[in-house]
């Protein structure tokens, strides 16, 4: 009896280590026909023998991670938050870059661009440009991209055809573009994040294809190609005859880019402390005492904040539900919230503060300093105070919490996602902050679907929101704050969750998005009457700057971009978005630590 | 016999088929809509887009049908191995997914809880033989059953991997390399996977070895075994006799752990970064990720109906009491 | 042998024990350790005291977390719950089961059919996934709760192996007796098989107790656990979250999972001791 018993045990056993193996083994034929399929007319040998790589060398390849939460599952530039790290960038490219850093727009795919008058655009496209599949990128590929938008209405910049009339081409390298009322601001934007795509192979699918696929796998113009991609990580492999090697002389230092998909921020230190992943872009707790260690780690700032910051974050009040609506609580919130704590505490001061209009340092020529010594807050629990009995709010029933000028009792909850634990911590010691002054508010921590729901539906008290990243325009902040119109549901990609309604601010948004991008002073004398408008009625509180986080480490690749002197200049970030504002060109400026 | 089978199967058809229903039904009165937070994690998608990808997105996930027809809809498009499409790998179908998952949680958990099941058993036996050696090893079972997956977990983790440096702390196999029947892969999975193996291991030996050595006593105590000492048998003999005997409650022990066996799996999955299913619940729960949830337990109960049936087999074939029981005698 | 006496010869064995001493030594001195820890408590719970973390001292008995917070605050405020859900969760498992089970076992026949059946279903199906669930459900989550609901789901274990007693009790002749003097069901459970079982229900709750524990931890880790408060396994999920680890403060990890291995296993060791004094064949052992 005993033997059967472990006669079947050792069966079980077998079988599983059997049934483990082969589907997973399974797999390596499936990648492998997809690199086989790549109709490549390559003259870099390596990506044909692709069938027998198995290993990348670690002195060749670049490990990134932070970008990627859960398995890769689309290359499709058209989803603008979930394509797989570096689709756009590496495969994919724009016609400019922007880099914030240096308030630059870098030609890229575009030779130059220019406004012919108030509503004629002429874009020049560099002759030479082409495809990994050899084909050339020229003004038709172009006009099919920005015109895709026109066919299928579920394109992120479909909305572009509400102003823009016309796409003409006068020439294989010439587009000329009229526009009937232009918004100059966001038609800046569009010309570094729509990525080009091949005509040739577009032109063929549906609005569900495009759209909706997963597109898999890219092929693009850009200086990486696809190479592989399973649940955990995605391989690029450089293009050697990729147009920007001639062009602009350009030569991306890793043969290979391996990103991994991130697990959770404890596995991603653990990783960066073994040296498995060269640039990581997760928020590791902590890091600043790691940069100290030995481990050959550095961040862009070698001391306080020693991140970039990338966005803002916001406390979103929801301005239909009382006390909110009333602009001196909001007031008074500003002033009783010690975001100094955060900041060192929570952060260990790899953030900064905001300044009251919530503009990132590099937007700092727009902070009208008058208005914000006039207008402005700051940690001051003795002045919210004040602000709130000023107000009419007193403590009525001795419970050691303020209730509204008419008696009703306040009890509010502020929110974030569950599991974002610096927003959870945040949070915490915000409502620590506002009980002190009086102000009764529960942190929650619902998860992050259920947080959303409320937050569109207008169903929330306070939360904390970042919705609005760094651009290339100040003015995408301002549409975020007061996003109008104003519906049922504010999704994703709107803004002005709280519903705040003033009409005369929305014209003046409007006003800024029609000024044109080097009209500095015209967008000044707008934004100052904005900043005016927006420090009298805070219709959200601005906290603190999320940083661009970011860690390598030098034991493989080295010259990473750095506020030191002759330091490149990047943003070193693998986010969406982040490789078409610069990124990029970092790849270009690594060296390897490995003798040449 | 016919009859006794024909029971069984009706009983695990009918918990089947009750335990699909709850499964179905649990996931659809959570909170929060899967295709508004789809669009979120889409980004700064503009809003006009949005309303368009929000129709198209609910029709294609079904989500608009009156809740009957998604009940039905669901049972006709599970046997047809289809289990939808994931919200959360959205446009990855579910099948794909788990499959993906499955390889990696059989690799974990099957060896974890068959070998700490054999070594456990020949432990707690060992430690049953004498009062000094059961005073000194069992109290270790115990500990060893009192500790926390995880913790230990991490504990074993952060030695290994961060000081002695000598295994990778997170993955299934190394990421440099592409999954392949070679020997460079094959070490690397083995290497990923002896850290989550050890902490499943450690914790269920103990509860095993406790549960044996129990059992151990008892039939020792039993009136054959003092019968066969009277005999004269030798001591090797009665042991062996108690071993098998004892042997019967644990393998429904076994059996039954199959359940439990998730919660800890999970938590270690999460620690070492392993690819597995309960990794996959977590995540399909924090993105409202229906189609999902509903495979990974579809998943789940399968296998431990398909475990418990084969265990009820093997006692059949091991168990002369359930034999006679099967002819008509009430146990 | 007569109620008294039989006491008394439990009571004899039970101070004998050495198992069962330590075992309870331990329970008992975290016991206190909760109930008058929280009044030593240098700092308030949670609050930000600190500017970042810092090691033992005499400042900070126990160091403070990543955040600033006080470790020492938290670790009493946690065993403190810990307590709670084993008992509320324990308990309630094992009522539940001894509901389930006795039912069950006595009354054979389609009656523990159904009941078995509803208890194979539940030991089906991933109940802890359940839990993930029914938890992810509510915004603000309690300890109350979340041992409610741990009972709700653990029951099954305490159900089957009272069920299998049940079984041998009632082929005995004094239940037969009973059934013949014509009292009821309930009465029978109650009156005749259940203190026959004491020992038995007794020490399926402390197993229940130490389960319930590590269930709770296990939620907590993975963060489903109470949104206010403290508990251990909250604890050790925050300290995971912090890398607390990676970045060497390890008083803030290794002492929760400490204090629930110590716990949990000093009550199985309890168990032991128990075992041997209700039941003669083992003390000689």
């Amino acid at each position: 009896m005993r033997k059967i018993v472990l006669a079947l045990l050792s069966v079980l056993i077998v079988a599983g280590f059997v049934m483990s193996c082969a589907p997973a083994a399974a797999e390596a034929p499936a990648a492998e026909e997809e690199v086989a399929a790549e109709p490549a007319a390559e003259e870099a040998a390596p990506v044909e023998e692709a069938p027998a790589v198995v290993d990348y060398p670690r002195e060749e390849t670049l490990y990134t991670m932070g970008k990627q939460w859960g398995p890769p599952t689309s290359w499709n530039p058209m989803q603008q938050g979930s394509y797989a790290m570096g689709a756009i960038g590496l495969c994919y490219e724009t016609l400019f870059l922007y880099n914030p850093l240096t308030d630059e727009y870098i030609p890229w795919i575009a030779e130059s661009g220019a406004w012919l008058d108030d509503t004629t655009y002429e874009l020049k496209i560099k002759e030479g440009v082409t495809f990994s599949d050899g084909e050339a990128l020229t003004a038709d590929d172009v006009k099919f991209t920005f015109e895709m938008g026109k066919n299928f209405k579920s394109a992120f910049y479909s909305e572009l055809w509400a102003w823009l009339t016309s796409i003409e081409k006068v020439d294989d390298y010439t587009l000329k573009l009229t526009f009937s009322s232009p918004e100059y601001q966001k038609w800046a934007n569009y010309l570094y994040t729509v990525a080009m795509l091949p005509e040739h192979i577009w032109s063929t699918l549906t609005e569900e294809q495009a759209i909706t696929g997963a597109n898999q796998p890219p092929l693009g113009s850009g200086p990486y190609v696809y190479e592989a991609a399973d649940e955990t990580k995605v391989v690029w492999e450089r293009n050697d005859s990729w147009w920007g090697i001639e062009e602009m002389g350009l030569n991306m230092a890793p043969k290979f880019i391996i990103d991994i998909a991130n697990i959770s921020n404890n596995a991603a230190l653990g990783m960066v402390l073994q040296g498995q992943v060269d640039l990581d872009n997760n928020y590791l707790p902590g890091i600043a005492s790691v940069i100290n260690g030995g481990y050959g780690i550095t961040t862009y700032y070698p001391e306080a904040p020693y991140m970039l910051s990338g966005n803002t974050a916001w406390l979103v009040m929801n301005l239909k539900k009382a006390p909110m609506d009333d602009a001196a609580f909001r007031r008074a919130v500003a002033f009783a919230i010690k975001v100094e704590d955060i900041v060192t505490k929570d952060y260990g001061n790899i953030v900064l503060p905001a300044n009251p209009t919530g503009l990132l340092p590099v937007w700092d020529k727009f902070v009208d300093q008058a208005v914000v010594d006039e207008l402005g807050f700051s940690y001051d629990p003795a002045e919210a105070k004040k602000i709130l009995a000023d107000a009419g709010y007193k403590d009525v029933d001795g419970d050691g919490f303020v209730e509204t000028p008419d008696g009703s009792q306040i009890a509010l909850e502020i929110g974030c996602p569950n599991g974002w634990s610096d927003w959870m911590v945040a949070i915490q010691i915000i409502s620590q902050s506002l009980k002190e002054v009086g102000i009764n508010v529960e942190p929650v921590y619902p998860d992050y679907s259920a947080l959303t729901a409320g937050l569109y539906g207008g169903d929330f008290d306070m939360v904390i929101n970042n919705d609005v990243q760094i651009s290339n325009t100040v003015w995408a902040y301002y549409n975020f704050i007061f996003y109008h119109p104003i519906k049922e549901q504010m999704i994703s990609g709107t803004g002005n969750y709280g519903r705040y309604e003033n009409q005369e601010v929305f014209d003046l948004v409007d006003q800024l998005d029609a000024t044109p991008i080097d009209d500095v002073a015209g967008m000044q004398a707008i934004i100052s009457e904005i900043q005016r408008i927006q420090l009298t009625d805070l219709p959200m509180i601005p906290l603190w700057y999320n940083g661009v986080w970011s860690q390598v480490s030098n034991t493989y690749w080295t010259n990473w971009p750095s506020s030191a002197e002759g330091a490149p200049k990047y943003l070193p970030a693998t986010w969406n978005g982040y490789w078409n504002m610069g990124a990029v060109l970092m790849l270009a400026e690594l060296q390897s630590t490995a003798a040449e | 016999m016919k009859r006794y089978f024909l029971r069984k199967l009706l009983i695990y058809l009918l918990t089947f088929f009750i335990a699909v229903t709850i499964d179905w039904m649990i996931p659809r009165f959570m909170p929060g809509d899967p295709v508004l937070n789809m669009l979120a994690k889409a980004g700064s998608v503009h809003a006009e887009a949005q309303e368009v990808m929000y129709g198209y997105l609910t029709t294609a996930f079904g989500l608009d049908l009156p809740i009957w027809q998604q009940y039905l809809n669901f049972w006709n498009a599970l046997f047809h191995g289809d289990l939808g499409v994931s919200v959360l790998q959205f446009p990855r179908p579910v099948v794909d997914v788990i499959k993906s998952a499955i390889p990696f949680d059989l690799l974990l958990l099957i060896p974890a809880i068959v070998l700490s099941w054999i070594a456990g058993n020949k432990f707690g036996a060992f430690a049953a033989r004498s009062k000094r050696m059961d005073n000194t090893l069992l109290p270790v079972g115990y500990i060893l059953t009192a500790t926390p997956y995880m913790w230990l977990g991490i504990l074993l983790g952060w030695v290994f991997a961060i000081i002695l440096k000598i295994i990778p702390i997170s993955g299934a196999f190394s990421y440099a390399l592409k999954p392949a029947l070679t020997w460079t892969f094959v070490l690397s999975v083995l290497e990923h996977w002896i850290l989550p193996f050890a902490s499943l291991f450690i914790v269920m030996f103990g509860g095993w070895a406790i549960g044996m050595r129990n059992m151990i006593i008892y039939e020792l105590e039993a009136d054959y075994a003092h019968y066969l000492e009277a005999l004269g048998a030798p001591k090797r003999l009665i042991r062996r006799y108690a071993y098998n005997n004892a042997l019967l409650p644990q393998l429904s022990g076994l059996a039954l752990k199959l359940g439990v066996i998730v919660a800890g799996a999970m938590a270690t999955e999460i620690v070492f970064s392993y690819p597995g299913i309960g990794y996959l619940i977590l995540m399909a729960i924090q993105n409202s990720d229906y189609f999902l949830l509903q495979g990974c337990f579809l998943f789940i109960i399968i296998g431990v109906l398909l475990a418990n049936f084969i265990i009820d087999i093997v006692f059949i074939l091991i168990d002369p009491r359930t034999r006679l029981g099967m002819q008509g005698g009430a146990s | 042998m007569s109620e008294e006496k039989k006491k008394n010869e439990l009571l004899f064995f039970a101070l004998r024990n050495s198992k069962l001493k330590i075992g309870a030594a331990i329970v008992f001195l975290f016991v206190l350790f909760a109930i008058f820890g929280p009044s030593f408590a240098k700092y308030p719970l949670n609050e930000f005291v600190a500017g970042g973390p810092n090691p033992p001292s005499a400042d900070y008995y126990m160091g403070t977390t990543a955040y600033g917070q006080d470790v020492f605050a938290q670790f009493v405020h946690g065993l403190g719950s810990t307590f709670i859900v084993g008992l509320v969760g324990g308990g309630i498992a094992t009522l539940l089961g001894m509901l389930v089970g006795f039912f069950g076992g006595y009354k054979g026949g389609w009656v523990d059919e159904l009941l078995n059946g509803v208890t194979n279903i539940i030991l089906v199906i991933p109940t802890f996934a359940l839990l993930l669930i029914m938890v992810a459900y509510l915004k603000l989550r309690g300890i109350l709760l979340e041992s409610i609901f741990i009972g709700l789901t653990c029951w099954p274990w305490a159900a089957r192996a009272i069920r299998a007693q049940t079984f041998s009790l009632v082929s005995r002749e004094f239940v037969d007796l009973a059934k013949l003097s014509g009292m009821g069901t309930l009465k029978i459970i109650f009156r005749e098989i259940a203190p026959n079982m004491m020992s038995y229900l007794f020490m399926t709750f402390i197993l229940q107790f130490g389960g319930a524990i590590l269930n709770a931890a296990t939620l907590d880790f993975v963060g489903l656990g109470p949104t206010q408060g403290a508990s251990l396994g909250l604890m050790m999920n925050w300290a995971t979250i912090g890398s607390a680890l990676l970045l060497g403060y390890w008083w803030w990890f290794v002492p929760p999972g400490l204090a629930i291995t110590a716990i949990v296993g000093a009550l199985y060791i309890m168990n032991v001791g128990l075992d041997e004094v209700f039941n003669p064949k083992l003390r000689e052992m």
